[in-house]
């Protein structure tokens, strides 16, 4: 008996442009699941689909046709407020670009989904410095993200994700932004996460060396999974090789 | 090609020039409106009791130089911030600063001569609307009134061109001399909330002794004169943007620290909204009070002198209209009036010598006279046969109504009922009427008394004795003082609507990003709008409150030119506070629009 699976996709397609006139099938059956403690990496070149299914998968996209589950719940039909307090307790999300408030410390940026939960001013503070403290960001938590580095924002993203202990985390393109050294000390923090407190972790990239942190890619590709790696127990400098040889061909 | 880079921009970001347009054209047309008014000397000369008008709207215009400057300036740096990007994008592929400076230049001016042409004209056309409406309500006559002014005209274009062409260099200059790199990435740097106690306290203590003195001067006009005038101008400007500058800060930061109120919900985040543009707010929000508080105290003081017509008008006589011996049609024409609260017939007799009220007539209903004077309205004196002798003596001119031209001149007496009944010749009847609204019946009372005149022999009704002559008298004054109070809280209402939602609305394709990201992250729709209803209602309590305290000092002023400036206070600012608030109502709405995704899953 296998475990619910944290995020379970099935035969979703995704249809751009109204019926009638030009439009552009992105996903065409998509089906795949990412167990609890997980750590998937979703890889593919621009325009293969992946950023689409990411926004699918984080509710801030719908389907045309297909399922998503995450923990167990449909989140396909989920509407207003529903919605919202989904993506609140249920998914982490760390961007590119961070998406962090300006106007916010860090401190208040990562305490703000505590807040909108009402949760008291003093267990705030306990999650907010217990996170950060995971993820070695203790010191700049009184500093405006524009005081910060691009590696620190990143964590701060990451902590203001985690904060809620969401079932799963989802990466879009995080280390997409960070020089070589911030990007590897991002991508160790995750391994950690990951291995240490069994958060389940989605990440989407073309970066090979990101994905080599993840203990199993799909490779998308023209809006189809197309090929599957296993991380097992190569190496992580074996399993970055493979990625890269699989790259070479299939991108062909 | 230089032109069609610097209009191409126009038509990327519409809404966002839409809004700059509308706000400049907005400041344009008051601007005309007030000179229209201000630079009409023979207009002011006609229409104002006042010797110091003309002085009085020379310090109108500088207080409304420099609001229309300031708006200017905060216009100008949107302007700019719209476009840096795109200026950096053309120096970045090798444009010449000499070509980038001329890019500016006809940019900024053609926005200046543009948001000028049309503000005229939205100008002239509001001038010659609300004056024509205000003149049919107030039945002022407002002579020398001109909607299309040429002086005004000018000084609008002139000042507007000006004031754009300093801009385009002002811009043109910091533009070429900040590095390519920073305007590319000229991303909103937070000011981190300088807390420095000192200073904080230096400058509400400041700001307390600035308003505190220009109260002062506004109270002691008397004795200062228009020195007063002039250091109120200058201390209630400079008390207001102190205050702001202080006490927002503080109170923000005291809120803030306010861990127990500040950790709920998104008070964080819409207490860091507002201390993220701080420094931009704090002049705009001194503006806006002293805005608020010109229109409010211009609409006031209008209602002012709009009240005391008829109050002055009460003093000269209680009776709204008396007919003489009313034929059918005059009679019919009295049915007409609404709202009568008393109407009594009185008979009269004359012989050769006198005039005759019938003594138990005056006992059952005393004749009503104003025999004493007083400012803030008169009771009148009932008269009787036993007083009437001493109040005929004291107001001769108020029984003339009563009378017929054949009998004016005559001794005006009591006699005894008997003797009344005894007394030969003709009996005249005379009708008296008092209505609740004077103003309300103008037409009517203004038909009875000037058939009643002609049909009594008299040449008018001023030379009858009636209100109605008193009225239109006190009316022909008033009105005019009434008319510019009335026009200019208009035209200072429609800046100050321009200017606080130009500042809200220019910021709200910052806050897109954000409240994007907020809902990103799972923040409630309905959530976000009540920080928004938050911050926003901030930004319009604050120099709203402020603007009531300048305006109930202010109206130290108007002491001793209208009876009770401060009676009835609750019907102009109950008007004024119900349009602020529809007013903060639509710009609450159209910032959601802006900033809050309905749904931010597409299908």
């Amino acid at each position: 008996m296998t475990q619910q699976p944290v995020v379970s996709v099935h035969d979703v397609t995704k249809i751009y442009g109204k019926a009638g006139e030009k439009q552009y099938q992105a996903l065409k059956g998509v089906t795949f699941d990412v167990q609890p403690g997980e750590f998937v990496g979703i890889m593919g070149a621009s325009g293969s689909g992946k950023t689409t299914l990411l926004n699918i998968l984080s509710t801030l996209d719908r389907p045309t046709a297909g399922s998503v589950a995450i923990n167990g719940k449909d989140v396909t039909g989920l509407k207003g407020n529903q919605l919202s307090d989904f993506r609140a307790q249920q998914v982490g999300f760390i961007f590119q670009d961070f998406n962090l408030l300006e106007n916010l410390t860090a401190r208040e940026n990562i305490a703000l989904p505590k807040a909108l939960q009402n949760v008291s001013h003093k267990q705030q503070q306990a999650a907010v410095d217990k996170i950060a403290t995971t993820l070695g960001i203790e010191g700049v938590l009184d500093h405006y993200p524009t005081e910060l580095s691009g590696g620190q924002k990143q964590r701060v993203a990451a902590a203001r994700a985690l904060v809620q202990q969401p079932a799963i985390l989802f990466g879009d393109e995080p280390t997409g932004a960070l020089d070589s050294q911030s990007a590897r000390e991002l991508l160790n923090t995750m391994k950690h996460l990951n291995e240490q407190e069994h958060v389940s972790i989605l990440l989407v990239t073309h970066d090979p060396f990101s994905a080599s942190y993840a203990q199993r890619i799909l490779f998308i590709k023209d809006g189809q999974i197309g090929q599957e790696l296993v991380h097992g127990d190569k190496t992580q400098e074996q399993f970055y090789q493979e990625i890269l040889s699989t790259l070479g061909t299939f991108q062909q | 090609m230089l032109r069609k880079l610097a209009l191409g921009g126009i038509k990327s970001r519409f809404r966002d020039y839409a809004v700059l347009f509308s706000g400049l054209v907005i400041a344009s047309a008051v601007f005309y409106m007030f000179m229209a008014l201000a630079t009409n000397k023979d207009f002011l000369n006609q229409n104002s009791s006042v010797g110091m008008t003309s002085f009085i709207f020379g310090l109108g215009e500088v207080l409304l130089v420099i609001i229309t400057t300031v708006y200017i300036v905060y216009a100008n740096s949107f302007l700019m911030s719209m476009r840096q990007r795109d200026y950096a994008m053309f120096m970045m592929l090798g444009a010449k600063s000499r070509k980038i400076a001329q890019l500016i230049f006809i940019e900024t001016v053609t926005v200046g001569i543009l948001a000028a042409a049309v503000g005229v004209v939205v100008g002239v056309g509001l001038t010659g609307l609300v004056g024509q409406l205000l003149m049919a309500q107030l039945h002022a006559p407002a002579t020398h009134f001109a909607a299309l002014w040429l002086p005004a005209l000018l000084a609008t274009f002139a000042f507007f061109v000006l004031m754009f062409v300093v801009a385009a260099f002002v811009n043109a200059h910091n533009l070429l001399k900040t590095p390519v790199l920073a305007l590319l990435h000229a991303a909103q740097t937070p000011n981190r909330l300088q807390l420095k106690p000192l200073r904080l306290t230096v400058q509400a203590i400041l700001a307390l002794v600035l308003l505190g003195i220009g109260y002062w001067a506004m109270q002691q006009l008397g004795t200062l004169q228009i020195a007063g005038l002039a250091l109120a101008l200058v201390t209630i400007v400079l008390g207001s943007y102190f205050l702001f500058n202080s006490l927002l800060v503080w109170l923000i930061g005291l809120l803030k620290k306010n861990q127990r109120f500040a950790a709920k919900n998104l008070r964080t985040f819409t207490l860091s909204q507002l201390s993220f543009r701080i420094r931009d707010y704090t002049k705009i929000l001194a503006v806006v009070s002293i805005l608020f508080a010109l229109a409010l105290g211009a609409i006031t003081t209008g209602m002012g002198f709009e009240r005391d017509i008829p109050t002055l008008a009460s003093m000269q006589n209680t009776y709204d209209v008396v007919t003489v011996d009313a034929t059918a049609s005059t009679q019919a024409e009295a049915k007409k009036l609404t709202g009568v609260t008393s109407q009594t017939a009185y008979h009269l007799k004359a012989d050769q010598k006198h005039v005759y009220f019938d003594a138990a007539e005056l006992a059952k209903n005393p004749l009503l006279l104003v025999t004493t004077y007083r400012l803030g309205g008169v009771t009148p004196t009932k008269v009787t046969a036993q007083n009437f002798a001493k109040a005929a003596d004291m107001a001769p001119q108020q029984l003339t109504q009563f009378l017929t031209k054949a009998d004016f001149g005559k001794n005006v007496t009591v006699a005894s009922a008997a003797q009344f009944a005894a007394l030969g010749g003709k009996t005249h009847v005379a009708t008296t009427y008092q209505v609740s609204d004077f103003r309300a019946n103008y037409d009517v009372i203004e038909k009875l008394a000037n058939t009643t005149a002609k049909q009594n022999g008299f040449k008018s009704a001023d030379e009858a004795g009636q209100k109605f002559a008193y009225y239109s008298l006190i009316n022909g004054i008033f009105s005019g003082m009434a008319f510019m109070g009335f026009f200019l809280g208009i035209a200072f209402l429609a800046m100050l609507a321009s200017t606080l939602m130009f500042k809200i609305l220019s910021g709200a394709n910052y806050d897109q990003g954000r409240y994007l990201m907020l809902q990103k992250i799972g923040v409630r729709p309905q959530l976000l709008r009540r920080s928004i209803r938050q911050e926003i209602g901030a930004l319009f309590f604050f120099p709203g409150l402020l603007g009531v305290v300048h305006v109930l000092f202010g109206l130290q002023l108007f002491k001793g030119l209208i009876q009770q400036p401060y009676h009835n206070l609750y019907i102009p600012f109950g008007i004024f506070i119900v349009l602020y608030g529809l007013y903060y109502l639509i710009t609450v709405w159209l910032y959601e629009r802006i900033v809050v995704k309905k749904d931010i899953a597409t299908d």
